[in-house]
């Protein structure tokens, strides 16, 4: 059928105590939440990013899967496909709707693949929901971004079939903005068991030869019985162990499982999502992840200190500074699609007679006066040759800190550090390591704004 | 290049420096220029052409944008008048222009006038709003124009073992030479602790390493050496003058060539400057020196680029106090931005006249 023949995926470098984000909530269950300049977008790129193992130009076709757009009438998928540099006018569509759509995503490009009309897809999912305020607990959330390179080649697994089942009934759901709950007793038997025992039945012949299901639902725990009399075993579950250290991830979480356990090093994967209707996969592993780079990265992050944090992490984009009220920062499409090599994709200048790289354009070497370069493609990784701490620039968390970063490999750029919710935690000297990162230049939220800004380099990215 | 003409200032007038809230823009070039013309004891109709100098007229009440804005409140009518944006150095830049207009002989009479009127705004709607609503959308973002001279700062005190006192004692000493100066904005003396322990606005520089944005206009009339009517005047006499444009807004922070411990364009500007004047060892010949000190730091990396010391050097003249007043070279004895703030297009024509000023009355051993 298809190959999963690279993954990547993009955590937030934040978590919030269940604890943290209300008084009953239970110690050590950590929900993952973007900081206030990352969005579905951001992360969404972070994970494609991480997912490259071929070139751009071999790519022929983008899915992007979310539960929690934030454009409309604007194509997600078109937008990645332009920030990643993928080839113009390839296939690009957007899953929209339930948290389900990230195994729709790959269910279809899966039969894309296998219809041999196109050869490499990339299917990233990214959610980043916020509950009501005081419903942190009740409302299942994490923030995170899954990429999955799906090819006609052989990589880390196969998908072997894969099939949807639809359901006519829905337990909860939202209709027009108003949230919608049937009474669990029937909708749970009418919903959930009667469409999840009907598929089982269609989609599974031999229910003993799965060393790993997976089951991403939200009435997972009354799967048991289900499972049992369709002749699995228990020992089978495989049991889901990201929800208590990012949260449940809504439309990227089924995916995140998989890759979960293909890092636990699983033969045969059955993948169960259920929502309003299951898609199934069954999956053959076909080598073994050597680096397991959603787990390392599990471990590693900043805890949210306080339940004002948090909020403050929500109003990102829309806020005062103590000092100066942001009212509209100066914008504009043509620029940014005019300028884009440059600030996108980091495009340099290579001075061909004295080899000094800009990364902005000029007509002459400013060292030596010559006026032929070379484009050469600037690094990610650099130094920091100066920096300061920005105490008056509007921001959610000042200071912003300024740095003057020498690329590796040559060129220098400015860019902001982010994740500073704590500056104390992430300070930064002269000759530290930085990465950029690309996220939303927050002072003017209002349209789609993505620029760089710089991290210190932390060993799991 | 042909050897220069001698031109020599003979009338100067400088407002007060600060929230002047009583002036509007056009009263601030009347009250400048009308002092100017009174002290070169001509009539207004004599001056054959004129440079208005205004650096943002778009952050402040919208005039400066040509020359009209000076004519009008003059009724100074068919002359050329050129409005000269130059960012810092545009009032600078005005007197350069009239210098050159009178040494190429298209006029014999001469007025440059410079005024900024920052202050019909709320301090963060000016400057911080530029800085943060305006240019490009996100080249240098996170920059105020602290930031910018913060990041000069904190390289230098790595490479140069130059420390937060040394910056901050440019404040002490300015604002010292403030309170002498019944025109700055700022009168009183501070102490290092004050500066050091004021609120911090880009590491290192705090409120009291920066000059606060004020109102304020300068105009000096200037003429021909040769034109100087001895009887009547008390010229100062420009021996050089020099301008240069070193980089670009964007460039520095992102060109891998810059080493943020020195202003190419000062160490350029000066060079031409000292070659018209003849001067070679500018430490022994040069008596008094006005720089730019828009934060601290920027007055401690041009006196490396004036050459009064060698580079990585500037700590010492702070800490021997040779640049107060009673030193060896006084810098900024007019009280400089830090005191009188800094009407952006201003600040070039008003160390002229501060200059004259300051100097005579200064007590005579401490010249």
């Amino acid at each position: 059928m298809s190959h999963i023949r690279s993954y990547g995926t993009a955590l937030t470098h934040f978590r919030a105590e269940d604890i943290t984000l209300h008084p009953k909530g239970k110690k050590g269950m950590m929900k993952s939440v973007c900081f206030s300049d990352e969005d579905i977008i951001t992360l969404a790129y972070e994970a494609a990013t991480n997912c490259f193992s071929i070139l751009n130009s071999q790519i022929d076709g983008i899915l992007f899967a979310t539960s929690t757009p934030v454009f409309h009438n604007r194509s997600h998928a078109s937008f990645l496909a332009d920030l990643m540099n993928l080839p113009q006018g390839i296939l690009a569509m957007d899953f929209v709707n339930s948290s389900r759509c990230g195994t729709d995503a790959l269910l279809l490009a899966n039969d894309l693949i296998a219809s041999g009309k196109y050869k490499n897809i990339l299917v990233v999912s990214s959610d980043v929901a916020f509950p009501e305020i005081g419903k942190e607990l009740s409302t299942p959330f994490g923030h995170a971004a899954c990429a999955i390179l799906l090819s006609s080649e052989k990589g880390i697994a196969e998908i072997v079939s894969a099939r949807s089942f639809s359901s006519s009934l829905a337990e909860e759901f939202t209709y027009k903005g108003s949230n919608v709950q049937n009474d669990p007793r029937f909708s749970r038997d009418a919903g959930f068991k009667t469409n999840m025992t009907g598929s089982l039945k269609k989609f599974v012949s031999a229910p003993k030869s799965f060393d790993a299901i997976i089951l991403n639902s939200l009435y997972a725990r009354m799967a048991g019985r289900i499972f049992f009399k369709a002749g699995f075993d228990e020992k089978q579950f495989a049991k889901d162990t990201l929800a208590s250290k990012i949260g449940n991830t809504g439309a990227t979480h089924a995916v995140l499982l998989l890759i979960n356990e293909l890092e636990n090093g699983k033969k045969n994967i059955l993948l169960a999502d259920y929502t309003n209707g299951t898609n199934f996969f069954e999956i053959k592993s076909t080598a073994t992840v050597k680096e397991k780079t959603l787990q390392n990265k599990l471990d590693s992050f900043e805890p949210v200190l306080s339940y004002q944090d948090y909020l403050l992490l929500r109003k990102a984009g829309n806020f005062d500074s103590m000092r100066y009220e942001t009212k509209e920062m100066f914008s504009s499409e043509m620029m940014q699609e005019r300028e884009k090599e440059t600030l996108l994709y980091l495009t340099g200048m290579k001075c061909d007679k004295c080899g000094t790289i800009y990364y902005l354009k000029s007509a002459r070497c400013k060292k030596c006066k010559t006026d032929k370069f070379s484009k050469v493609q600037l690094s990610k990784n650099g130094s920091v040759y100066t920096f300061t701490h920005e105490h008056y620039f509007p921001a959610s968390f000042p200071p912003i800190t300024m740095a003057v970063i020498d690329l590796e490999g040559g060129g220098r750029m400015t860019v902001q550090q982010t994740d500073t919710m704590y500056p104390e935690n992430n300070k930064m000297g002269m000759g530290s390591k930085v990465k950029l990162v690309l996220r939303k230049m927050i002072e003017n939220d209002a349209k789609p704004n993505y620029f760089w800004k710089c991290i210190p380099l932390r060993i799991t990215n | 290049m042909k050897k220069q003409q001698d031109i020599a200032i003979i009338g100067i007038g400088v407002t007060k420096f600060g929230e002047l809230f009583h002036q509007s823009y056009d009263d601030l070039v009347r009250d400048a220029a009308l002092q100017a013309v009174a002290d070169a004891k001509i009539p207004m109709d004599d001056i054959g052409a004129a440079w208005l100098s205004t650096a943002f007229p778009e952050i402040g009440v919208f005039k400066g944008r040509s020359g009209m804005d000076l004519c009008e409140p003059l009724s100074l009518y068919n002359i050329p008048v050129t409005r000269v944006s130059n960012f810092c150095a545009s009032g600078a830049d005005a007197i350069r222009n009239a210098v050159n207009a009178l040494r190429a002989g298209e006029c014999d009479v001469a007025m440059a006038l410079g005024v900024e009127k920052l202050r019909d705004r709320q301090p963060q709607d000016s400057i911080v709003k530029m800085m943060v609503e305006y240019g490009h959308p996100f080249l240098q973002k996170g920059f105020t124009a602290a930031g910018t001279f913060a990041v000069y700062a904190n390289r230098m005190m790595k490479e140069f073992g130059m420390t937060r006192e040394d910056i901050s004692n440019v404040s002490v000493k300015n604002h010292y030479h403030g309170s002498l100066n019944e025109k700055a904005f700022y009168q009183k003396p501070c102490s290092i602790d004050e500066v050091m322990k004021s609120p911090m606005v880009a590491n290192p520089l705090t409120v009291l390493d920066s000059c606060p944005t004020t109102d304020g206009a300068a105009c000096v009339i200037l003429v021909r050496a040769e034109d100087v009517d001895k009887k009547k005047h008390k010229p100062v006499f420009i021996k050089g003058i020099g301008l240069s444009v070193s980089t670009g807004w964007d460039l520095p922070f992102f060109d891998p060539n810059h080493d943020f411990l020195s202003f190419e364009a000062t160490r350029t500007a000066a060079k031409m400057a000292y070659k018209q004047a003849g001067i070679t060892k500018p430490i022994d010949e040069i008596d008094l020196i006005e720089v730019h000190d828009c934060f601290s730091i920027v007055e401690l990396l041009t006196y490396e680029d004036l050459g009064l010391c060698k580079t990585g050097e500037a700590k010492d003249l702070i800490r021997g106090k040779e640049t107060q007043l009673g030193g060896k070279i006084p810098v900024n004895v007019s009280g400089g931005l830090l005191s009188c703030g800094h009407p952006v297009g201003e600040p070039g024509s008003g160390w002229w006249l501060k200059w004259r000023i300051i100097y005579e009355a200064m007590p005579v051993n401490a010249r």
